[in-house]
């Protein structure tokens, strides 16, 4: 099977846009096929003489090329392997490469031979609804036999499982004018533009750019199409305000002027080269856009008409003309417009063997063809067509022999783009088609997309769209002369259907919807386009009905009795063409899904071991295991006791801080927090409570006051940014009279928790001599700035967390590395240990201090026990909801302190609280433990949590229900403060 | 590398090795950075009072103005950052005997990083997370934003013409945008050049 690679048998001796010096070989289902530089994988296999490229969806129906562009909707392939692996690509789009592996799709156990084909024969169980009817019952069969059935059979290629090795990327772009299409009338626009001087988007998602005009056979100014389309190309090139990006497809337009266009940087590579995305997403901000999209050939519906060799007309003239590429070699061509004549007379230039132009209408046939007055109204072929049936408007019946039949049943602009906004596309009776409706503002249409069918007047539309932006923008700008066409005949009366037809009459190719389906919805009441769509699941393919949808209107308009018009469109949506998950994640994968944040002293905290977690955007210490600590129980309890019986350090930079200055400061304050700030003396700090609008707790923190009118506000890690847009929206919004000023400084600042019964000591060995630490001169509660011995500058906050004698020390960030070493090195004969996450959070719990379990949004001051800190004598955020009945009701599960009868049973956060001997069912729910953790001080597991009318119930006996890990334990209710209830330790 | 150590860039080339390297970074130390907000309504004598003190008016729009001793960088209506290396280690008492009465001065010289980046790539480089138009006939010398990278806030501003631009980032962010921005250069090349201010 394998070796000498063939000879394309199908190719030209000559012509065509392909480098014959640059032959590529590449594998197609195992075999080794050769093409050129500038082939397509379609147009390789077209030269190579392949038909049969895949097996339909339902029915597995052999299939060939219809198209030869972006609409293409059977030759799907499997591209690349392993990793790379890419099911459903379009043969058509995928430029060749030497060494590309491709592989057929949705056969088994071989394209030629598929096991599943025999449901052409089950014919009437896959009609439309079939999903619906079938799969009914019984109900339960659905997720374990017929789902798994149906997506085997109905697979459109596999996914590759392994991570997939290459990277995509995001990028934006601006310009003045984006015009999308590089066919003649996105040529056109783009030169005028460019030649003014407008900063110009040029995109097209062929790497050849010139659409159409590569294709065809047509002059201009006596010269082929595609050398005036490679001098506009070489012009623009040399414009600087001119940017072309090739292999670009434009997905989505959105608001305000911007699209959204994948661009296939390195499909066209084995894989991309180093450092360089496989594909990349643009966002495009653009002030005029000129939609130059070109517009879509329509099939022609007849019976089998699905046959491998039945091909659209301008299909067979792309390969031919731009390949070099032939179809086949004894052609039949059947078209309801005058291009049949066009493609009958490139065949023939082509070295084929035209036998007959089919046409229903009276119309002029080309040299050497029999014209026949009439239609196809079937194809005949096994795997693939071997000849046609002619109805002829005499009557006459009659079988020609072919391998190819080029059909052509009009065109469709491609106007997705124009309808993303909510714009309908309007009937035009005259072109037989929808053209676009209201446009997206900033957008015009030019060219075959709006119905410009012949070149001359795409390239005048592209023209006039190009002078109206620059128009808009202020540019001068002049008509660039437009090339003499060679003459163009685009006469059309268009079919719709044949009458009378045997065999399956395909309109959806991908998703094997016949006109026999369309029947069916219709006779079922599903009469609306929308309805039909998705009774059918017509245009709900990867392709999304591209070739399809017009005939697919034009049959339900016919059996409805109304007009295509009244029948109307279904909606489209962004994007136009599949995009990759991956393109959409861009560099958001992984480790980078979104940014880290480290605090200064990362490094230390990687040296000393820690085990990190993530809270938020930030990375902290967990906890610093030892050798020898086989959990990280050990590690925090010997924490928990370094800290309690000597002194600990935990970096606690996280915490939100906010620097808050203005004569109006105090009074800001009074109005944030719950408590009053008026007697806070400068030097001093205070704990805070702030409740949301809605009376509810929002956040706590401390409040020290720097000088006069100065203050630095703190707030838990996880509420830093929600409370800083919450003070900007108080200032901007409801208190704009009050001369505040405030920024964060959450960053200028490194922060170290110094705790325990030496943290005294231990500052007194950093901080340089000249000042006072003494209770007296830096009691509980002391505020100040002051330096270090090596001149550091710092503020030293006397505050405690832990419950211990305790510190909170802030370094610029620059130093805090520094002083983090300076504080151990010094600590060093006092036992100072560091401490994480957990051991902060087992001390705060042994304190019966509250923290972000507690502070859950769903609990009030009096929940938490700070009801007495509700201020009398002023109004505050949230002051007026805090009172309402449901808020103060006390039923409402409060704030108690938990531990375990049995001293050795072991409880956790989130199990719920019930009564002894109760049922433990929601309805006996009279709350959970917010937060758990083993004591060290005490020995036993401790917790926190909210139960019903909690603080009249210390000394009960209530029971934790942990159905999710399987625990029942008997808690003993108890006040929240299991360590020093009177507080001495924090003020010796 | 060592997110805490007073240098964050360390000199040398990553992402693709030949050819001149498409984006030049270099981290600016030396550097004092304050926050400048106006008291209430004062936001025009602030202005004025800067330029007594300091022949630089504050811009009232998003632009930068500055001199050899202090540059200030327009941060949102009536906020600045103040760049300078002139403070001598205290910037808040540097501003304050002429602003300190119109406007709250905040020191900020270490929540922030400030680097620049240069070469043949960097708007291409910058187009993969900066939302912007940095094109010339859209954004010159001494225009300013404040915009964002890879969920990254950052403070940009041009500062030459060939183009070169200054951006201050969270100190925290910094790595997570280092490691953007030269995953974002590396099919141009990535050259992290000798600190300038350094010393």
């Amino acid at each position: 099977m394998s070796g000498g690679a063939s000879t394309q048998p199908r190719r030209l001796a000559s012509g065509g846009a392909i480098d014959r010096s640059q032959p590529l070989e590449f594998r197609f289902d195992g075999r080794t096929y050769t093409g050129y530089a500038g082939d397509t994988l379609a147009s390789a296999l077209v030269a190579n003489g392949v038909r049969l490229l895949g097996r339909s969806f339902k029915y597995h129906r052999p299939r060939g090329l219809l198209c030869a562009g972006p609409e293409e909707p059977n030759a799907l392939v499997e591209l690349r392997d392993g990793a790379r692996r890419e099911p459903n690509t379009r043969a058509t789009v995928v430029e060749l490469f030497g060494g590309l592996e491709a592989a057929s799709q949705n056969r088994w156990p071989s394209l030629a031979f598929d096991v599943l084909a025999v449901n052409r024969w089950l014919g009437p169980v896959f009609a439309a609804g079939f999903y619906y009817k079938t799969f009914m019952w019984p109900a339960a069969f659905w997720e374990r036999l017929y789902e798994p059935l149906i997506r085997r059979a109905a697979g459109l290629g596999r996914i590759a499982t392994g991570p997939d090795p290459d990277g995509y990327e995001k990028s934006y772009a601006f310009c003045d004018l984006l015009v999308i299409g590089a066919g003649p009338a996105g040529l056109a626009a783009a030169l005028t533009a460019g030649r003014a001087g407008l900063r110009v988007l040029l995109i097209d998602e062929d790497f050849l750019p010139g659409g159409r005009l590569n294709a065809e056979r047509q002059l201009l100014d006596g010269r082929p199409a595609r050398e005036w389309a490679a001098a506009a190309v070489a012009e623009l090139g040399s414009l600087p305000s001119v940017r072309l990006m090739r292999r670009t497809t434009v997905v989505g337009c959105y608001d305000h002027g911007v699209y959204g266009a994948l661009e296939r940087v390195h499909d066209h590579r084995p894989a991309p080269p180093p450092f360089e995305p496989r594909q990349r997403l643009w966002r495009i901000a653009c002030r005029h856009c000129v939609l130059a999209s070109g517009a879509y050939e329509r099939p022609l519906l007849f019976g089998d008409n699905d046959l491998p060799g039945v091909m659209l007309a301008g299909a067979v003239r792309t390969y031919a003309n731009r390949f070099a590429a032939l179809a086949g070699r004894r052609a039949v061509v059947f078209a309801d417009n005058d291009e049949g004549a066009v493609t009958a007379a490139d065949l023939v230039a082509a070295g084929a063997d035209v036998v007959a132009l089919v046409d229903p209408r009276t119309a002029p046939g080309a040299t050497g063809v029999e014209r026949i007055a009439g239609v196809v109204r079937r194809a005949i072929g096994g795997q693939g067509l071997r000849g046609v049936e002619i109805l002829a408007a005499d009557g006459s019946v009659r079988r020609i022999a072919c391998d190819l039949l080029a059909m052509s049943g009009g065109w469709s602009p491609a106007l997705q783009l124009t309808a993303h906004h909510g714009g309908r596309p309007r009937w035009d009776d005259r072109l037989g088609t929808f053209l676009p409706g209201t446009l997206p503002a900033g957008m015009m249409v030019a060219g075959a997309a709006n119905g410009d069918f012949t070149t001359e007047a795409a390239l005048a539309a592209g023209v006039r769209a190009a002078l109206a932006a620059a128009a808009a923008l202020g540019h001068a700008a002049a008509p660039v002369a437009l090339p003499s066409v060679s003459p163009e005949s685009v006469g059309h009366r268009p079919l719709w259907e044949v009458a009378g037809t045997r065999g399956k009459c395909f309109v959806d190719f991908q998703h094997d919807v016949a006109v026999t389906d369309i029947e069916l919805a219709e006779r079922e009441g599903y009469r609306a386009a929308e309805h039909m769509k998705r009774y059918t699941t017509l245009g709900m393919a990867t392709d999304q009905g591209k070739t399809a949808s017009l005939n697919g209107l034009a049959v339900l308009a016919a059996r409805t009795g109304r007009s295509i018009a009244a029948t109307g469109t279904t909606t489209f949506r962004p994007p136009v063409v599949p995009v990759a998950i991956g393109a959409l994640a861009g560099t958001h994968r992984g480790r980078d899904f979104r940014p880290l944040r480290l605090t200064a002293a990362h490094a230390w905290a990687v040296e000393q071991g820690a085990i990190f977690m993530e809270t938020g955007p930030w990375l902290r210490a967990q906890y610093f295991p030892r050798p020898g600590e086989p959990t990280w129980l050990e590690s925090v309890t010997r924490e928990v006791n370094a800290t309690r019986q000597a002194v600990g350090v935990c970096d606690v930079s996280t915490l939100g801080k906010i620097d808050l200055q203005g004569p109006d400061a105090c009074e800001f304050l009074e109005r944030l927090y719950v408590n009053g700030w008026r007697t806070l003396a400068v030097g001093r700090a205070r704990y805070g409570l702030m409740l949301r609008e809605d009376g509810m707790v929002m956040d706590d923190g401390t409040v020290s006051r720097l000088g006069e009118h100065r203050y630095l506000i703190t707030t838990t890690t996880a509420n830093a940014v929600a409370v800083f847009q919450h003070m900007q929206w108080c200032h901007q919004v409801l208190w704009p009279g009050l001369d505040v000023q405030f920024v964060s400084v959450s960053d200028q600042w490194a922060q170290y928790s110094v705790a325990g019964p030496r943290a005294r000591e231990l500052l007194r060995a950093v901080v340089a001599a000249e000042h006072d630490l003494s209770n007296e001169a830096f009691p509980y509660m002391a505020a100040g700035t002051l330096r270090l011995r090596d001149d550091t500058v710092a503020r030293l906050f006397r505050i405690s967390f832990s419950g211990e004698h305790a510190y909170e020390i802030a370094v610029p960030a620059r130093a805090g590395e520094r002083v983090v070493r300076m504080l151990m090195a010094a600590g060093a004969p006092l036992g100072v240990t560091p401490y994480g996450l957990e051991a902060l959070g087992a001390m705060r719990i042994e304190k019966g201090h509250v923290a972000g379990n507690e502070l859950s949004g769903q609990t009030t001051a009096h929940d938490l026990g700070f009801g007495k800190m509700l201020s009398t004598k002023k109004d505050y955020i949230g002051a007026v909801l805090a009172r309402r009945a449901a808020l103060t009701d006390p039923d409402r599960p409060r704030l108690v302190g938990l531990a375990p009868v049995g001293r050795g049973d072991r409880f956790g956060a989130g199990a719920h609280l019930v009564r002894r001997g109760v049922e433990p069912v929601a309805a006996a729910d009279e709350g959970y433990v917010t937060s758990a953790a083993f004591s060290p001080t005490l020995g036993h597991w401790i917790g926190l949590g909210l139960l019903r009318r909690g603080p009249e119930r210390h000394g009960e006996r209530v029971v934790a229900f942990d159905p999710l890990r399987g625990r029942r334990t008997e808690l003993e209710v108890r006040d929240p403060v299991f360590v020093d209830p009177a507080g001495e330790r924090l003020r010796v | 590398m060592s997110e805490g150590s007073n240098s964050v860039l360390i000199p040398g080339r990553t992402g693709r090795a030949d050819g001149r390297a498409g984006l030049l970074v270099r981290e600016c130390q030396g550097l004092a950075l304050a926050s400048l907000v106006a008291r209430r309504g004062r936001v025009r004598e602030a202005a004025e009072a800067a330029r007594a003190a300091f022949g630089v008016a504050l811009p009232l729009v998003a632009r930068a103005a500055g001199n050899e001793r202090v540059t200030f960088v327009w941060a949102g209506p009536g906020q600045w950052l103040v760049e300078t290396s002139d403070a001598r280690g205290d910037i808040e008492a540097f501003l304050a005997p002429a602003l300190g009465s119109l406007a709250a001065i905040c020191d900020q010289s270490d929540s922030r990083v400030v680097i620049e980046l240069a070469g043949t790539a960097v708007r291409d480089v910058l187009a993969k997370g900066v939302p912007i138009d940095l094109h010339p006939r859209a954004f010159g010398v001494g225009d300013v934003a404040l915009t964002a990278a890879h969920h990254v806030g950052l403070h940009l501003r041009q500062v030459s013409e060939e183009p070169r631009y200054r951006i201050s980032v969270v100190r925290s962010y910094f790595g997570s945008f280092r490691h953007w921005l030269e995953s974002s250069a590396a099919e141009f090349g990535c050259e992290v050049l000798a600190p300038l201010g350094a010393g």
